[in-house]
């Protein structure tokens, strides 16, 4: 894969990672705002979740990418 | 693509500490274009990286390494960059003994303030030290000193988009660090309190893993002690005569021919063959042999032995890559960077390990938060083996804290160490012992073979005749038939006579010249010659009467159409060796039978014990040979071996293995590395004996450098212990994750209302990690069973001549 896919591989996949970790906070954010948590589990949830999902979705989706651009 | 257009690298990788940073690195490397294969050793930092030249360069390959988050250099195979590697040890550890050394302390003090309500602590500990402010300023240079590593390192892999171990512990610490000042600073914030400013908990978790840094950067370093102990076998400095003048020269510029000069006490610098002088060369560092070896004018001698009592000079005939000792070391390090199926699997495991951790400890959090917290929190709880109660701890506390606690407690270092490090240590066990393993999988391999086959001739036996009995009539003495066998033989070519005479030669008889010789071919020889020794011609002799005698020399064919009687008992003794194997021939002079002289290829020294032994093991032991089956069945007998495969012709010899394999069992061939190599490359395992020094040119998957057929017991025992270690280190470091992560979860909360601190399970993974390297370090103690217990004694008393007709009869 030359540079230039590569890289264009890796904004696509953050693009992706970034999105789905923002779907499931936000998700979080609103099962906790709606069964009335306070404000500070709420954001420090929201947070938590964010950063566990990105660590999780991040290697998966650049892997997929990566294939993808290799044109396995 | 062509095998031959692929070559080979073997990069030196910094910055790796668990089996998903393998997998990382491997990754990396596999998806460059032109990199056909990479293997990483997480125990001696290293990958090997087969791949196309002009598809794929070096610096393409190290800069796939750095964006991964890790270092790469080429590793090179000279002593000094052994040094280096060995510097570059060092300063790890002397880095992470330093870190400890200024974490422990301060550690200890954050403990003791924070736990100063708690037991004795108020009588003895200041009140200003469990002050939470002062407890974080004791806590700060601790994560941002020996802790920043993992922030540092776990950064680099995720711009690289890849997570690793020190993600596990940057979020570990970070997260527990993060709350403990917010619960400082603003307690009403929400987060616990200042009932749960949690200090010790980054400044443990930090302690703690550094400890297990240190000690792996410690342990680590004594499994691959093996390749540093052959490299100390090169000395530095050789002796050479140039120009009639002797020089000391580095032991590298030595060329071949060169003289070279070795005194006493000296190591000598490379292999060649003595010229002049005699002494004892203590060969036991490359070919395990506990004995000095005699060496004098023609004997061979291997670089980097010591010479022990006397001086010599030797002509250089292999110097640097070349040498037996370069050789060996390039096999065990091949052997050490190659990995067995039973870790790769591991490494799989431990790789998609640290995905699966996070996806958990999100799992844990989201339960703890939204269903756990209400349905099971007392604020009684406490900590496990901690007098620490967790209070008023919110729900978002107590699930971050669970969350984490899964992150540390999950760490699968143990995993991806298990198998490598035994696998050194195996390795270099073995080539202490005189036998290298050309890779991991031989070692696997190897533990589990139901069936040994041995060749025959020049593997059970010596390859070569010699004089086993001599029967003489009563008015002729033993010595006599000997020497009259010798004087007919002693123009023959044939195997058979040089056995003859070689034997008379060692008895110190007097072998005249014979007057005539004639062979007859497929029956044996007739010769003419003077007992009494002419006066002017020496060399000739002349008879009473001043004629010749005749000696008749061959099988009972040639004494039946010569007319030479043969009596009854006379036959039945030879019918007696004949069964035996052993090739008989009947001596006559002037047409009467005065004699009986067998020859037969002999056992080698330690046939019988090795298969005794290998008896011991469990295993059946075949035979393969291209003699007819009652030769072979003798030697069976001999030895005490299962099987006998006769009348195998060399090229079918790989059929008779796959044929074996088709039964279902796995099957190693010892044979010669060079004349059995279809065999030896047919088996599950192939044992390639006695190569001495020419290393290079053996096939097979197990080299044995001596002789010694007791070294196939060595091989075996070493594979079986290694992997015996490996199940054991395996199963420990699963059983440590398997058991840890849902306690770390909270699964006995419910019930014990306990939960493990993540102190605690940073503790418990750092045991996991060196008790794994710890138990691995026990193979050192391994000792060859043959030096250590008797042999046992045979069923039925072997003899130490087993026969071989070596194409006697049919001469």
């Amino acid at each position: 894969m030359n540079e230039q896919l590569h890289r264009k591989a890796l904004r696509l996949s953050a693009l992706v990672y970034t999105t789905i970790s923002a779907v499931l906070a936000l998700a979080f954010l609103m099962a906790a705002t709606a069964l009335g948590y306070p404000i500070t589990a709420r954001v420090g949830g929201t947070v938590w979740v964010f950063l566990l999902s990105m660590i999780v979705s991040m290697p998966l989706v650049t892997s997929y990418f990566k294939r993808r651009y290799r044109g396995e | 693509m062509n095998q031959e257009t692929r070559q080979h690298v073997t990069l030196q990788i910094t910055g790796m500490t668990c089996a998903s940073c393998v997998a990382h690195v491997e990754q990396a490397l596999r998806e460059l274009p032109g990199v056909s294969k990479a293997v990483v050793n997480l125990a001696m930092g290293t990958a090997k990286v087969e791949y196309i030249p002009g598809l794929v360069s070096l610096d393409q390959m190290k800069q796939a390494v750095r964006d991964v988050g890790y270092e790469a250099t080429e590793k090179t195979e000279d002593s000094q960059a052994i040094d280096r590697e060995r510097q570059a040890r060092q300063r790890e550890i002397r880095r992470q003994g330093l870190y400890l050394l200024f974490a422990t302390p301060l550690s200890v003090l954050i403990m003791v303030g924070t736990f100063r309500d708690y037991w004795i602590f108020p009588y003895f500990v200041p009140e200003w030290l469990g002050n939470k402010v002062l407890l974080g300023v004791l806590t700060t240079p601790i994560v941002f000193g020996p802790g920043l590593q993992f922030f540092v390192n776990s950064w680099r892999g995720l711009r690289a988009g890849v997570t690793d171990m020190n993600l596990l512990y940057a979020t570990g610490i970070g997260a527990a660090y993060l709350i403990a000042v917010i619960n400082t600073l603003w307690p009403t914030a929400g987060f616990g309190g200042e009932g749960a400013t949690f200090y010790e908990s980054a400044a443990l978790l930090t302690t703690f893993i550094v400890l297990g840094r240190f000690l792996e950067a410690l342990t680590r370093g004594r499994t691959s002690e093996a390749i540093r102990k052959l490299m100390s076998l090169q000395p530095k400095i050789a002796r050479v005569v140039r120009h009639g003048t002797e020089l000391e020269i580095p032991a590298d510029a030595v060329e071949v021919g060169d003289i070279v000069v070795v005194r006493p006490g000296e190591r000598i610098p490379v292999d060649g063959t003595v010229l002049e002088g005699y002494s004892a060369v203590d060969e036991s560092m490359i070919t395990g042999e506990s004995l000095p070896v005699e060496k004098k004018a023609g004997s061979e001698v291997i670089g980097g032995t010591m010479n022990k009592t006397g001086s010599f000079t030797f002509r250089a005939t292999k110097v640097g890559k070349e040498t037996a000792l370069a050789q060996i070391i390039k096999l065990v390090e091949d052997a050490q960077t190659s990995k067995a199926p039973i870790q790769k699997l591991a490494d799989w495991v431990a790789g998609h390990f640290i995905l699966g951790v996070h996806a958990l400890a999100l799992l844990v959090f989201v339960f703890w938060f939204f269903v756990g917290y209400n349905a099971f929190f007392d604020p009684n709880t406490g900590f496990l083996l901690s007098p620490h109660k967790l209070g008023e701890i919110g729900v978002f506390g107590f699930s971050l804290l669970l969350s984490i606690t899964v992150l540390v407690i999950s760490c699968p270092c143990a995993v991806g160490l298990a198998t490598p490090s035994a696998m050194m240590a195996g390795t270099g066990k073995a080539a202490e012992n005189g036998v290298l393993f050309k890779g991991a999988d031989a070692i696997e391999a190897a533990s589990k073979l139901t069936t040994i086959v041995f060749d025959k001739t020049g593997t059970l036996t010596k390859g070569e005749p010699s004089v086993t009995d001599v029967i003489a009539l009563a008015e002729l003495p033993e010595d006599e038939v000997l020497r009259l066998a010798a004087i007919a033989e002693k123009n023959s070519e044939h195997p058979l006579g040089e056995a003859i005479v070689r034997a008379a030669h060692e008895r110190g008889l007097e072998i005249v010249p014979a007057e005539s010789f004639t062979a007859i071919p497929g029956h044996g020889v007739e010769a003419r010659y003077h007992p009494h020794p002419h006066p002017l011609s020496p060399g000739r002799e002349r008879g009473a009467r001043g004629e010749g005698r005749e000696i008749l020399l061959g099988n009972r064919k040639l004494m039946r159409e010569r007319a030479v009687e043969i009596t009854e008992l006379f036959a039945k003794k030879a019918e007696e060796l004949e069964r035996d194997g052993k090739t008989a021939m009947f001596v006559a002079l002037d047409g009467r039978a005065v004699g009986l002289i067998a020859v037969a290829d002999t056992l080698k020294d330690f046939s019988v014990e090795a298969v005794q032994r290998l008896h011991r093991l469990g295993l059946e032991v075949a035979m393969i040979t291209g003699d007819n089956r009652r030769t072979a069945e003798a030697i069976a007998r001999q030895v005490g071996i299962d099987r006998v495969l006769a009348e195998v012709l060399p090229q079918d010899k790989a059929e008779e293995i796959k044929r074996l394999q088709a039964q279902g069992k796995r099957v190693a061939m010892v044979g010669d590395g060079i004349n059995d190599a279809p065999a030896l490359a047919q088996a599950d395992v192939g044992i390639a004996i006695g190569s001495g020094t020419d290393i290079a040119k053996e096939t097979g998957h197990v080299i044995l450098i001596k002789e010694d057929l007791r070294d196939v017991v060595v091989a075996l025992e070493v594979a079986q212990a290694t992997m015996r270690k490996v199940k054991q280190n395996l199963f420990w470091a699963f059983i440590y994750n398997t058991l840890g992560i849902p306690i770390g979860a909270g699964l006995l909360y419910p019930i014990a209302k306990l939960v493990v601190s993540p102190e605690l399970a940073a503790f418990f993974m750092a045991t996991s990690s060196v008790s794994v390297t710890l138990n691995t370090l026990l193979l050192k103690r391994y000792r060859p069973s043959f030096k250590t217990t008797l042999s046992v004694p045979s069923p039925q008393p072997a003899p130490t001549v087993a026969a071989v007709p070596v194409g006697g009869e049919k001469r």
